[in-house]
This record gives structure tokens, sequence and C-alpha cells, in this order.
């Protein structure tokens, strides 16, 4: 009566696959998603180590924005947010989309010169972002203590009404739902294990359940994907750093937006659940551990309760952590049929992975169907930092922060 | 995530006294026959091993010394360096 309906099913590996998708995060699944829906290219494998949603997808503190500081990242990433009621609608599973804006705080002169920057390029490219001084940032979130008793007090604030928070499991399952559906095989709990090329060009993967053929191939493995391009030689601008999150105890509804601060180094946002999300700045050295310390309960603890004193005494439920690979201009790279003719790549998203998922699987599933890199790609090429064209995305005001 | 890293100087201390400085690769290369490749390969390519790897440190809230020593990546767990290649 209650037999259970499962979104997709569990196909066994075949021996070969028009195109084989490394890693079943959001960045895979949404690649395979349209690849299937508008390309008709159903014949793709979908390979986790883990299970789907294990990594970055299942890690991140599911924050969407589009107020980037270059026009490049920008227009990508509002194209991405207005995926999301659009998916919802297709994928017919509620991703919970709250759009509820996000804050972000400045504590000085120099923040706000960044921002002002931000909020230029986010007006020119027709994206709704604006500059608050301190009381306008009191308006919208009472909560904040804007006088001078904190240590960096708040100056001001960007504020980014198009952004918000979308139920991240919710979206995995969707995906993966969606593209099995269509004929797509997630193959979970198999592990890559090595990439075949012949004369330049990828021939097979090869998984610890046997090798598969495949004419062509995408990393998209998040923090692993180093790992995975160092297989065929590609080595990336990329240092693969842990990021810390965690949930506080559940409470009534009392805050309607997505707050953040470089300088404190802290974002938070309470979900629908109630729970306060949370999350921190990086461990400083390159891992591939999801290992917590009590560091950062701390540092979060101290950093939230200084910019939100009515937060004194919540407990913290829950901690994780989970990959961020980083690039020297924090912006990503996606690249292919380079170095290894039908290879392609999509790394280097760092904490920005979740909210570009579903647009970047789009173009890149484009790229390889038709084998013309899309125009919105081209500046995330690998070249860029061979040709000293770096992004200027590092203008973000995490680097205006007192670092020690 | 937190694990205590051996200076030379201090012995074993709290992983966040200390600043990363990077995998070890070598000297800097010499300007004269640069090319954007060679530069590209320097400066910003990184061999992101998963596994044991040679690296610097800074005893930065400590004594300040420079050092290198092993890791792994995997465990982020000091390994001696027998256990890796040099």
């Amino acid at each position: 009566m209650f037999a259970m309906k499962r979104l997709w099913n569990r196909p066994t590996q075949k021996s070969a696959y028009d195109t084989v998708i490394i890693g079943g995060g959001l960045h895979g699944l949404a690649a395979a998603y349209y690849l299937a829906r508008d390309h008709g290219l159903t014949d793709v494998a979908v390979i986790d180590r883990r299970y789907i949603g294990f990594g970055g997808a299942g890690r991140n503190t599911a924050i969407v924005r589009a107020n980037q500081r270059t026009q490049e990242n920008v227009h990508l990433y509002n194209e991405g947010l207005k995926l999301w009621p659009e998916l919802t609608r297709e994928l017919d599973f509620n991703l919970m989309f709250y759009n509820c804006g996000n804050l972000n705080l400045v504590h000085s002169e120099a923040g706000l010169g960044a921002f002002r920057m931000n909020v230029a390029t986010a007006q020119f490219c027709g994206v709704k972002s604006e500059l608050l001084d301190a009381k306008g940032c009191k308006e919208v979130v009472p909560q904040l203590d804007i006088s001078d008793r904190l240590k960096f007090p708040i100056y001001g604030g960007m504020y980014h009404p198009p952004g918000g928070t979308i139920r991240h499991d919710a979206l995995v399952w969707g995906l993966a739902k969606g593209a099995a559906k269509k004929g797509v095989h997630i193959l979970q709990q198999t592990e890559v294990m090595d990439i075949g090329v012949d004369k330049g060009r990828v021939t097979s993967v090869r998984t610890d359940k046997g090798v598969i053929n495949a004419r062509r191939v995408l990393i998209a493995a998040g923090g692993y994907s180093t790992l995975l391009c160092r297989m065929v030689g590609i080595l990336l601008p990329i240092h693969v750093l842990t990021i810390q999150a965690m949930v506080s105890q559940p409470m009534k509804p009392f805050l309607h937006h997505v707050v953040s601060s470089g300088t404190y180094h802290a974002y938070c946002h309470q979900s629908l659940k109630g729970e306060l999300v949370t999350g921190s700045h990086m461990d400083p050295w390159p891992n591939y551990t999801t290992r917590v310390t009590a560091r950062y309960i701390k540092h979060q603890a101290e950093a939230l309760t200084e910019m939100m004193p009515c937060l004194k005494g919540l407990k913290f439920m829950r901690i994780w952590s989970g990959l961020a690979d980083m690039t020297p201009d924090m912006a990503p790279i996606m690249d292919g049929n380079t170095q290894v003719e039908n290879l392609f790549y999509d790394a280097g998203w760092g904490y920005f992975g979740f909210k570009s998922a579903p647009i970047a699987g789009r173009y890149m599933a484009k790229w390889i169907a038709t084998g013309q890199r899309p125009d919105i790609l081209s500046p995330f090429g690998l070249e860029r930092y061979r040709e000293a064209r770096l992004q200027g995305e590092t203008s973000t005001p995490i680097n205006y922060g007192p670092w020690d | 995530m937190s694990y205590l890293l051996t200076c030379p100087v201090c012995g074993k201390r709290n992983g966040y006294e200390f600043r990363f400085g990077g995998e070890e690769r070598g000297p800097r290369p010499d300007e004269k026959d640069l090319t954007p490749q060679s530069w590209l390969e320097w400066a910003h390519l990184r061999e992101n091993v998963g596994g044991p790897q040679k690296e610097w440190w800074c005893h930065q809230q400590g004594c300040g010394l420079w050092f290198t020593t092993w890791r792994n990546t995997l465990t982020n767990h000091e390994t001696p360096p027998e256990e890796g290649k040099s």
C-alpha cells in the first residue's frame, strides 16, 4: 500500500556510454539533466564515489545570489538565479526557493568602496542590488547592533533582494530524478581509478566496477576534480581548502534575510526549519578531509553574538565541513577539449559551487553536446592564467577583513 | 581538521599557530628564459597531491621559523619523511 517509489533507479554499469560524468554532485547531475533535456543525449552515466550529494552538494549553506564583482560572473549567476522557479516546475520537485534577499555588511570605508563597485556592476547588468548605510541595514535586519560597541562597528551594507536560499538536498534529488527519468544512469559507490587517454583523446574511464568506454568525459567532482585532472596530467591553479559550517537549534522565525560579514568571517540565515545556518571562513591549508574543529564553533559564536546580540545563549546542534576548490581569482575554471580531446572539466568554484550548479551544468552540457564553447563560458578557460587575464573577483570584501 | 605540527624549534604545536606556505616546488625559475607557460606552471599550477606531500610551513605565532615537512593531505596527519619520496 505504501510501496516506496524510487526517484531514480539503480542501474548496473554498462561497458560503454557516450558521455561519462565524474561526480554526482549538483554540477554533474545538472549537466546530465540538461544533456538529456536539451540535446537528447541520454546515453550518459553519472559516477559518484560515495552517494549523490555526499560532497559539496550536501555540505553548502544553500545560499544563492548574483552580486559578484565582475560582469562575466554576474551574467552567469543571474541567469542561474532565474532557473530556480523554472526548475521547481520542470522537475516537479519543491526546491523550497526562499527569495529572502542577502545583506552583506561592511565595517569600513574601504569595504563600502568595494561594494560600490559590486553594486555598479549589478546595476549595469540589470541585477537589483543597493548600498545601505548602517541605519538602512538595521531597518532590513532589526537584530543588528549598529552601535560602536562592536570590535568592527557596522558601517553599511549591500542589499541584494533577488538572492535567497534553496533546499540543497531537494535540488540534488530533483535533478537526479529528472535525469534518471530521461534515461541517465546514476552509478553510486563507484570510484574512478583511472581515465584512459589514447593519442590525445579520452577513451575510457576505469572504475572499481570495471572499464567504461566513453566518447566524452566531464570531470565535475568539486574539490576532488584536482585529483581526477591529475590522472590525465592536467594541473590546475587550485587550492583545495575545507570550509566549516554549522546549524543551531531551531527557533521561531526571526531572521528574514541572509546576513553576512566578510570582516567577521561569518554568514548566516535562518532555514525554513528554524535553525540558524552559519558558515565561517576556510581552514588555511589544502587537504581532502572533511574534519571539523571547535575553533570555528567558538569563532561563529563570537562573531554572530557580536553582530546580533539577541543570539546569545543559542546552542549549536551540528557542525560539518566541505571542500572548497579555490582559484587565485575566485572565479571558476570551465574548460575542455584542449589538453585532452573530448575531456571537459568544471572546477575551481570555491564556495560558489552551489548557486551556480544548474546554470554551469546547462552550459557545460551545451558545450559537450555541440562541441562549441558557449560565449558566456569563454572568460572561464584555464588559458586566462597563462595570459595573465585573471578575473577581478578577489575584490570581494573578504580581502578587506583584518587578517592576521 | 585540527592537527599538531612539529616545529623544529618548538616541537609539537597546534596547527592553527602555523601559516601554510605551499607545496615545495623548487626554486623560482630564472627570469632569463621565462615563458608564459613556465611562469604559469611555477606561479599558479599546483600538484594538489592526494597523499603525502612535502610542503612549507611558518611557525607564525611561535618562533617564526620557515621549514619544510611532510603531511598526508588525505588524513591531515604529519607523515614521517621516510614514508614519502624526497
